[in-house]
């Protein structure tokens, strides 16, 4: 078996003497499509960060060097808490990173050109000139994507891909990564509560609940008693047997929506 | 100190007004015209990052800066910038550790350097006096040593925004992403916060306490207003501050005016948020 794209060992964060991940021990197998699961308050977000650095934890999170050194990491939070007034265009933000001469002075045509094929490639090369501010959720959502995959990551980290936007919204999003994917070759690690796209679209996943309750190949790890513990006793009404599909997202948010 | 009468001879020349004869006009406009960019500059950042009320409480930590160097014998001028750095990177270090909202944290800043400068002043009364001139500021009577001061300081800043204004963005975008994708964020974090309480100080001398924020924010406001994109904000607070700062300048001579300089440049840059606005409004 190859090396883990990301290994946690043992890792527990306390935040406010709240213990909110207990000794999680997981691997994102490298390639794979990995999805970290769990009901409200289970520490999924909180394992992003802390795989992100983003805040203090024990234990060990090794990300192994890839043959071009370091591992690169690109990252798709949930919602941009950002200054909508902030005078700023789509073209601006995807610049302002790999270009050194200062936005001041101009952008650069060559750094515009390729950020120009990297909207086109998440669908939203229409919305180069548009306001940052006056984007909607799911467009600021593939914006963000193609921000991250401007960093050709060996890693792309996402949290609730699908949160701000609608159903069609949501797997078509999910449909664009697994071509990105596909093309690029990343290792993709994400958040979610939709279980549709995680039967859909993850080839594995981490079931957590403060602790990890599960984890594996997508098809083999969801099933009934692994789902019990993640989300608590009552999934066991939600049909979940005719895996993997996509049939079922109905039960599938049930666990959580009362959580 | 090399000679600077060649640069107010040319000011001279350039603004053939009577008001700008007189040499210590000459000097506050070179001192003004050094100083506005660099409010315009750095408030671009500090409206970015809702940082306005950092500002003020730098701007206030003067006040006990100079107390402070009353109480120890030393040059109040270097004491009111080593305790406005002390102060911003303080702020910045207990800001990074706690669960609390920055505005929080800077409050309760505030308000210890404000006691802290009370008590002080009221064991003492003659320092009271002192302070006043720090309280409205003076650019008429500004010295030579502080034309240059903040000439260096210009220079350090601008070279600063050539390297890192793209990424100060990013951080003002969002820290947490910025710093996912590799930004140096606590480096710009602190040397921000350190520049700004370099120019809060130098504008502290210039244009007192009390209008300190509103160099640093008004033209970046009137920006947002105006500008569609980073390169349009940067341009437009440079263009706001430095028409501010010489029509200001120019009024407050004028014999029917008579007004203070610091406040009649806040209130041209004023004139400009009320205009940018009223477009913003009408786009």
């Amino acid at each position: 078996m190859t090396t883990p794209a990301i290994s946690f060992e043992n890792v527990s964060v306390t935040i406010g003497g709240v213990r909110i991940l207990e000794s999680v021990d997981a691997q994102v197998r490298r390639g794979s499509a990995t999805a970290i699961i769990g009901p409200n308050g289970a520490g999924k977000t909180t394992l992003l960060l802390a795989a992100l650095g983003q805040l203090p934890f024990t234990g060990r999170i090794r990300i192994p060097d890839t043959p071009r050194g370091a591992a690169r990491l690109g990252y798709v939070p949930q919602r941009l808490d950002f200054d909508r007034g902030m005078p700023m265009t789509v073209m601006d933000l995807m610049v302002m990173g790999p270009q050194r001469r200062p936005l001041f002075v101009g952008r650069s045509r060559r750094r515009m050109d390729a950020a120009m094929s990297l909207l086109e490639s998440v669908k939203a090369d229409s919305l180069a000139s548009r306001r940052l501010g006056a984007l909607s959720g799911g467009e600021l959502q593939r914006v963000l994507l193609a921000l991250a995959i401007q960093r050709d990551p060996d890693v792309l980290v996402l949290d609730e891909p699908s949160s701000g936007v609608d159903i069609a919204g949501g797997s078509l999003l999910c449909e664009l990564l697994d071509t990105l994917r596909a093309a690029r070759g990343f290792t993709q690690l994400m958040v979610t509560h939709d279980l549709s796209l995680v039967t859909a679209h993850a080839t594995d996943v981490i079931c957590l609940n403060r602790r990890v309750m599960g984890q594996g190949p997508t098809s083999s790890t969801l099933n009934a008693a692994v789902l019990a513990a993640t989300f608590g006793l009552h999934l066991g009404v939600a049909d979940l047997h005719p895996l993997p599909g996509c049939t079922h997202d109905e039960h599938g948010r049930q666990p959580h929506a009362d959580a | 100190m090399p000679d600077l009468t060649w640069l107010y001879d040319a000011v001279a020349r350039l603004l053939p007004f009577e008001a700008m004869q007189a040499r210590f006009m000459q000097r506050a406009l070179v001192e003004l015209i050094l100083l506005a960019p660099m409010c315009a500059v750095m408030g671009v950042h500090v409206v970015n990052f809702r940082m306005a009320f950092f500002s003020d409480a730098i701007s206030h930590s003067a006040f006990t800066g100079v107390a402070l160097g009353l109480l120890l014998g030393a040059d109040a001028r270097l004491t009111m910038v080593g305790f406005a750095l002390a102060v911003g990177l303080a702020i910045v270090a207990v800001g990074r550790r706690t669960t609390l909202s920055i505005d929080t944290v800077i409050g309760v800043f505030f308000s210890t350097v404000i006691a802290f400068g009370l008590a002080v002043v009221s064991r003492d009364r003659s320092v009271a006096r002192t302070l006043q001139m720090f309280l409205y500021g003076d650019i008429l009577t500004i010295g030579e040593a502080e034309v240059w001061l903040t000439a260096v300081l210009f220079a350090a800043l601008m070279g600063f925004q050539a390297v890192g204004f793209n990424r100060m963005l990013y951080v003002g975008v969002n820290p947490a992403l910025a710093s996912a994708h590799e930004v140096p964020t606590r480096t710009y974090q602190y040397v921000f916060a350190a520049l700004l309480a370099l120019v809060v100080i130098v504008s502290v001398w210039a244009v007192g306490v009390f209008l300190v924020t509103a160099m640093l924010i008004v033209p970046a406001a009137s920006a947002r207003n105006l500008a569609r994109s980073a390169f349009g904000m940067f341009w437009w607070s440079l263009v706001v501050a430095a028409t501010s700062a010489v029509a200001g300048l120019l009024v407050s001579a004028q014999p029917w005016a008579r007004t203070a300089t610091g406040a009649t440049v806040v209130l041209c840059a004023a004139g400009w948020f009320a205009a940018s606005a009223l477009a913003s409004r009408l786009r």
